[in-house]
């Protein structure tokens, strides 16, 4: 007959052997920050050295017709200064996949059963189960900027899903203007390179936006020295509100008055 | 009275590429009031500098020819990024006379995105 000790000796032995080996985990410690600016997809930009939010910037998704025409009149309201970033609000998520391509610094925070993904110019943060849990049920699951990812290891390159998106409702992909729908799906492959870099190749599915897996790979680099994530808050001091109405970004004088022609002549 | 200093105001029209490297840590919003096709030049006095997020500002006051002023807002990058490349809150102190270049803003504003600094002897900023 077992003893009580017996049983929680067993007990814990079994507990002990289910643990994922830290040990085994690879080594992505450290501050990194994203190489190649803020536009998705720089293979396809235009022109080449376009940044996101120069006025006719844009880049060639493999866009239903209908997504084209709404990344057109898009890309026509970022260059009249009408396209208000959706994080210009301060206090939202920027959303998936842009998380994966945001200034500041990132940290990729490797455990047994899940990985963090922390973005110093937050609040971001991708969760990352690995503990072989499924996605949200569908009587769960609602659209969120970051949305549910699962992923599992495949030697050291994380492999993760992510699902439930609020797609072009409140997020944008980048500020060139493109978007994709709530439909969208992404597969995110993590690793760290033989040459040192971090590498996400994300692809994103969408039935409703998309008309073939659109790929994109994103680099992060590390940095050297005494590099610490500090705090970020949009709105501390936030000299760069919104008008809801017009969508027009305005920019605040140190007396917190906006200094654009257009309000002056009010 | 007043001693009219001299100042320059130089507006220059430059391709975009050229000012791709200098492209400061702007994040929350976006950055369409900027011109980032053409530099503007002031040279003045610094009357604040805030060090803070979102956005550092930079208040900057002119002179024009007829003993006027105007105080432009210039807008930097977060502290954590410019930390990370050796700008600090003192390296813009009231009073210190500094030659900024910047993009501005479209709509002629006194104002616009930081690209670039040196002080009054000549040096470019930041020195760390």
């Amino acid at each position: 007959m077992l003893s009580k000790t017996n049983i929680a000796a067993a007990v814990l032995l079994s507990s002990l052997a289910a643990l994922p080996a830290w040990a085994q985990m690879p080594d992505w410690s450290g501050v990194w920050v994203l190489e190649g600016g803020t536009l998705y997809d720089r293979t396809t930009a235009s022109p080449p050295d376009a940044r996101a939010g120069d006025p006719g910037a844009r880049q060639h998704p493999p866009y239903t017709p209908e997504y084209e025409e709404k990344y057109k009149r898009n890309i026509a309201a970022v260059a009249a200064d009408r396209f208000p970033d959706p994080i210009t609000m301060c206090g939202v998520p920027v959303g998936f996949p842009r998380v994966m391509q945001v200034v500041d610094g990132y940290e990729f925070v490797v455990t047994p059963k899940q990985t963090w993904i922390l973005t110093e110019n937050g609040p971001n943060v991708v969760r990352v189960y690995t503990d072989g849990r499924e996605h949200l049920s569908d009587d769960v699951i609602w659209p969120t900027y970051t949305g549910d990812s699962v992923g599992h290891w495949e030697g050291d390159t994380l492999v993760f899903t992510t699902i439930g998106l609020r797609g072009e409702n409140g997020t944008i992909v980048d500020r060139t203007g493109a978007i994709i729908s709530d439909q969208a799906r992404g597969l995110t492959r993590l690793r760290k390179r033989e040459d040192g870099r971090m590498e996400a190749q994300i692809t994103i599915e969408d039935p409703v936006a998309l008309t073939r897996p659109w790929t994109v790979t994103k680099t992060y680099r590390k940095l050297s020295g005494d590099v610490r994530i500090m705090d970020y808050a949009c709105a501390e001091n936030n000299r760069n509100p919104v008008d809801p109405v017009t969508g027009k970004t305005y920019t605040l004088g140190p007396d917190g008055k906006p200094i654009d022609v257009d309000a002056q002549k009010k | 009275m007043n001693r009219i200093i001299s100042i320059s105001l130089i507006v220059a029209a430059v391709s975009a590429s050229s000012v791709l490297p200098i492209q400061p840590a702007v994040s929350h919003h976006s950055f369409a009031m900027f011109d980032r096709t053409k530099e503007v030049t002031l040279v003045g006095t610094v009357k604040s500098f805030e060090w803070t997020n979102p956005h550092s500002w930079l208040q900057v006051v002119v002179r024009d020819a007829r003993g006027g002023t105007k105080e432009y807002s210039i807008e930097m990058g977060s502290p954590n990024t410019m930390s990370r490349s050796g700008w600090r809150k003192t390296t813009f102190k009231p009073g210190d006379r500094v030659t900024v270049k910047m993009n501005p803003m479209r709509d002629g504003a006194a104002g616009g995105a930081f690209v670039s600094a040196v002080n009054a002897e000549g040096k470019t900023l930041p020195l760390n």
